[in-house]
């Protein structure tokens, strides 16, 4: 790579892929006419693929390739048998490798993780024992499109196993063969997702799932409720590391060995292990690093600060994913927007000034034709074809009205198909089109999209569910799924006969942002917005930007925070398309996506804005402790308090006891989640004070050390500058008596079982994080909480910081408790979604809206039950002159959900798209 | 005081004469204009600005010594390649609309799709056949145990 941020210019190397991309359909002969057979890496080498492959069923792109290391042509010259059968010709042995000059203005690596491979351990006999596998085995083995078709059966003799363990930590918080001393962060949360999906998959009563563990780091949102249902459930934690691993009887299964907490040796019997293996830096990584010259830390992930997530130590290269740390998809996805974010406000010049908008081709107009319908019902790889018949779906297809034409597809979603769709739409002058596959949620747009590039409108295509709603459940009765899939596909029919082109509205966005709370998250994501062009507004409650970074000393890798506090408060009050408003709350909102208009009150005066899109960055605060004697001395305090009143001012002496009491009120019925800060907080506290006066005695007294990720570094220096760590349960907490002036902490150590008695001159309470009451922007936005009170995001893995009412955008501790780098990542997240949102002069509107008939007679009984307010009275004249009512909807606010149509008596309102024929139609289809 | 002309300067430094503008224009170097389409420097000015540039020392004095304002000038032939100067150095760089993402797995997908939503050119790199990454290997997500394909 040469040049500099703005204009990069980089040398790629592309490898050949021997199949024509542009000729190839994926018909899968070369794969089949193949000699080859090599272990398929997709599927950790469990089942077999050929040397001419794709990665697996759904891939994208969905063309074949050559693996030039095992085809035989490519290796020993001679075969080209998929050559020879290959229908299109696409096959070509003299593709030669290519070197490619990109030029471009930023980089974002995120090459990701190279999963841990535990054959090194002997004790675990991963390459010695076959049922020893790992989690990531484990997880193809339970794959729907996995080697086994999702049916789970232990590699050994192929049959069930009844009794399953998962040991934790391979590969991850160790220092033993391997140096991964950092936590993989994600193991924890899918051995439980494992174990609770195994019994999803076996029959019978006599299934159990172990789960050995050190300590269970369920520290995300909703994750200690998954946990808690796992126990609930039955499943078995043990904390316990096994330290053999022994063939069991008769050669199959496994035979463990651990000392349980009480020092008893148990040697206990599986029928399977799996290891929880961690997440490590791969060999990429470093060849990255050295192309792009950036740094990496000890464990070779990318270096980044506190305050900079995703920037490299070189401008214009970015880093995100677990390239940057170990982490769960949740928070990839939003590192991955926040690169996206920090790209675009590198290059926001340049926006809009290499990209084209597609195009498609007039659609035709159909209104004078009959139907001609095809119908395509989809296999989904076995998805659908294990237990509907889909060929006698087909066939039945063809007996119905108006079907002109059928066909069968394996994945009718897949690339080639809907290039086949089109084809045929044109070929058979189709003018319908229904798809009996999955869900419309997820695949409908694919479909209008395909529809529209065969020049008809989008609308015309209807699906009907015989994935989710039909073989997904009833996988027990596949004759009477097929007889519902042939009645679903009877209904779908049915209805598109009587459908209508649509057309969608365009509405002009109001290229202004809304940003309410003035934290380090509101004003990283002002910044952000501002940088890329954007007029920001921002609102803050009280009278100071900075929100609970004000309290904070130093971030998680050390930086001291009050600097970089004012020197975002300076950017921000300095900014020229940022407007700041103070002692202000929001006090009315209307409109929708793209159009928002708002009153706000700033210093008790009332003022209009408008905006088109908004990011809730509202926080959330520091719960105030009921137990632990909390109130009743000065020295019994929290951690902000703490770090206030004592580590600012160096108040400790040199032989002082301080004691830590993790999960205060946490994880507990009243707080049932994991505030996933304190853990850490406590470990740096505990660090600065040993440093400072090494005498000094720390005890933190924890139920689970949830140093996740690379904090881990910090539990281990705290252990060996000698900070005591005692654990506890629920059920033996410690107990704080206070003696005149002195507290005293009473509790059992449950590794030499004998009770202790601390004397502390200081008692930090890790109380935890609570949400700020946020009834009144849920009432204004018509967004939701969880049952803790945090924002919900729209999707938690895919969408995590976008809302689900469209426009709205969250970030930072209004949605879970989380450190600051994670709060400026989100905030740069939610700040890249509503630039996209933003960045359009007019949006598309959807068309599914309501509309007004001839019939309406002004009876306004709708107004009363339409929950987004589009319903508004209006007084017209008719023809004859005569003045009446009646009603208009807004179709910007209009969600197309269908009350009003269900409401009104005499189809005076209806929703495009489901009008009284289309489900008349269907509903008669259903019943004949 | 040094007296030159724009076009002899380029021709003994091998560099177009725009450049010599430009520099004037950027007070890089810091000439004034005088008659006769001629520049005056004083002497300490263009030598601190030869130092600054890597202009060697006796390519310098040759200079200073042929004076190039008046009579015939000859090419100093080490002034040749000695100047790497880059083309467009005063000109305000143009920022690309375009940026390379590596790695197609979940994260890379994310960051392609919200910077070619926004309105910028995505080149995306994968190593393997089709993207996905890990995400595609997992039969299902916690919490929700919603299928990760």
């Amino acid at each position: 790579m040469e040049g500099d941020v703005g204009n990069f210019s980089v040398k790629i190397k592309q490898k050949p892929r021997y199949i024509d991309m542009d000729k190839c359909i994926a018909c899968g002969v070369c794969a089949e006419k193949c000699p080859k057979k090599v272990d398929d890496e997709f599927n950790m080498g469990i089942s077999k693929r050929k040397a001419a492959y794709i990665k697996y069923g759904q891939s994208v792109p969905l063309k074949y390739a050559i693996d030039p290391d095992q085809c035989i042509y490519l290796t020993r010259g001679k075969c080209r048998a998929c050559e020879k059968f290959c229908p299109t010709g696409a096959i070509n042995f003299d593709d030669k490798e290519r070197t490619h000059t990109i030029h471009v203005g930023v980089v974002i690596l995120a090459p990701g993780f190279k999963p841990f491979d535990p054959s090194i351990y002997d004790v675990y006999g991963y390459a010695r024992l076959k049922d020893v596998v790992t989690s990531l085995d484990y997880e193809r083995l339970l794959s729907a499109s996995g080697p086994n078709m999702g049916h789970l059966i232990r590699p050994s003799d192929n049959r069930e196993p009844k009794k399953i363990a998962w040991i934790q930590c391979i590969g991850s918080r160790s220092h033993n063969r391997c140096d991964n001393t950092f936590c993989s962060s994600v193991c924890c949360m899918y051995a439980i997702k494992q174990a609770l999906v195994t019994a999803e998959h076996l029959s019978g009563n006599d299934i159990s799932q172990t789960i050995f563990f050190m300590d269970l780091r369920s520290h995300g949102k909703d994750f200690e409720r998954y946990y808690n249902t796992a126990m609930e459930k039955g499943i078995r934690f043990i904390r316990a590391r096994p330290h053999t691993i022994d063939p069991g009887k008769d050669g199959n299964g496994v035979s463990m060995r651990y000392i349980t907490e009480l020092g008893e040796t148990v040697d206990e019997a599986f029928d399977m292990a799996v290891l929880s293996i961690g997440l490590e830096a791969s060999q990429d990584s470093i060849f990255l690093a050295k192309t792009f010259n950036i740094d990496l830390d000890a464990h070779h992930f990318a270096a980044t600060t506190s305050f900079t997530p995703v920037e490299s130590n070189r401008a214009g290269v970015l880093v995100t994913g677990a390239f940057q740390a170990p982490k769960a998809i949740p928070r990839s996805v939003a590192q991955a927007s926040a690169a996206a974010a920090s790209a675009a406000t590198l290059l926001s010049d340049a926006r809009g000034t290499l990209t084209k908008t597609k195009t498609y081709p007039q659609a035709t107009d159909i209104s004078e034709q009959a139907p001609a319908i095809g119908v395509f019902v989809c296999a989904c790889g076995i998805n659908i074809s294990n237990v509907v018949d889909v060929n006698a779906v087909a066939n039945y297809a063809k007996t119905l009205p108006h079907v002109v034409y059928v066909e069968n597809n394996l994945f009718t979603c897949s690339a080639d198909t809907q290039e086949l769709i089109a084809e045929k739409i044109k070929k058979n002058n189709l003018n319908r089109v229904v798809i009996a596959a999955c869900t419309p949620r997820t695949h409908e747009p694919l479909f209008q999209e395909t529809l529209k590039e065969a020049s008809l409108n989008g609308f015309m295509v209807e699906m009907a569910n015989i994935r989710n709603q039909n073989a997904w459940v009833h996988q027990s009765d596949p004759e009477k799924a097929t007889q519902k899939a042939m009645d679903q596909v009877r209904m779908a029919v049915a209805k598109i006969t009587f459908s209508s082109p649509l057309s969608q509205g365009k509405l002009k966005v109001n290229q202004r942002v809304l940003i309410i709370g003035g934290g380090v998250s509101g004003m990283t994501s002002a910044l952000s917005m501002a940088d890329q062009g954007f007029d920001t507004l921002i609102l803050e409650k009280t009278d100071t930007l900075g929100g609970n970074a004000r309290a904070l000393e130093c971030a998680f890798k050390g930086e001291p925070v009050q600097p970089m506090v004012e020197q975002l408060i300076d950017q921000i009050e300095s900014h020229e398309n940022i407007t700041v408003y103070k002692q202000s709350t929001l006090e009315s909102v209307s409109g929708s996506v793209g159009n928002f208009n708002g009153s706000i009150s700033v210093n008790n005066a009332s003022m209009d804005i408008d905006f088109g899109g908004a990011i809730l960055t509202t926080g959330a605060g520091e719960a105030i402790p009921q137990s632990y004697g909390y109130g009743e001395h000065s020295h019994i305090m929290t951690h902000l308090e703490f770090d206030r009143e004592v580590m600012k001012n160096q108040k400790t002496e040199p032989n002082d006891n301080v004691v830590f009491i993790q999960c205060v009120g946490s994880r507990e019925p009243e707080r049932p989640y994991c505030s996933r800060i304190c853990c850490v907080h406590s470990v740096k506290t505990a660090i600065a004070l040993k440093t400072r006066t090494p005498d000094i005695q720390v005890f933190i007294l924890y139920r689970d050390m949830r140093t996740y990720g690379v904090w881990e570094q910090y539990y281990q220096q705290a252990r060996e500058l000698g900070v005591i760590f005692i654990r506890y349960d629920l059920d033996s907490k410690p107990k704080v008596t206070l003696k005149q002036k002195e507290i005293q902490v009473n509790i059992t150590d449950p590794i030499i079982g004998i009770p202790l008695e601390i004397q502390a001159d200081y008692l930090v309470l890790a109380s935890g994080v609570v949400a700020h009451d946020s009834d009144k922007l849920t009432s204004l936005f018509k967004c939701s909480v969880d049952s803790d009170g945090f924002l919900n995001e729209a999707h938690p893995k895919l969408r995590p910081v976008d809302m689900s009412v469209n426009g709205l955008f969250l970030a930072g501790m209004c949605n879970y408790p989380k450190p600051l780098d994670e709060s400026i990542e989100q905030a740069k997240a939610a700040a890249s979604r509503a630039g996209v949102l933003l960045s359009r002069e007019y949006m598309e509107l959807d068309a599914i809206k309501s509309f007004v008939t001839d019939k309406c007679d002004g009876c306004a009984l709708c107004l009363d039950v339409c929950p987004y307010d589009a319903i508004f009275l209006k007084e017209i004249t008719t023809e004859t002159g005569e003045v009446t009512k009646r009603v208009v909807t807004d179709s910007a606010l209009c969600k197309g959900c269908g009350i009003c149509f269900a409401t009104c008596p005499k189809e005076g309102i209806m929703v495009h798209g489901f009008t009284m024929d289309e489900l008349k139609a269907q509903v008669s289809a259903a019943m004949a | 005081m040094f007296v030159f002309k724009v076009g002899k300067l380029a021709q003994m430094l091998n560099v177009h004469r725009n450049t010599i503008t430009n520099w004037i224009k950027t007070e890089k170097l810091k000439a004034t204009p005088a008659a006769a389409k001629q520049y005056t420097i004083p002497t300490r000015e263009f030598m601190s600005f030869c130092r600054e540039e890597n202009i060697p020392d006796n390519v310098c004095q040759s200079i200073l010594k042929h004076a190039p304002g008046t009579g015939h000038v000859p090419v100093i032939e080490e002034a040749k390649g000695k100047l790497k100067i880059p083309k467009n150095r005063f000109k305000p760089e143009k920022k690309l609309g375009s940026v390379m993402v590596v790695g197609g797995g979940i994260a890379g997908i994310q960051a392609t799709l919200d910077l070619a939503d926004a309105g910028y050119y995505v080149y995306m790199i994968e190593k393997t056949a089709g993207i996905g990454g890990a995400m595609a290997q997992l039969d299902k997500t916690f919490p929700t145990n919603d299928c990760s394909m």
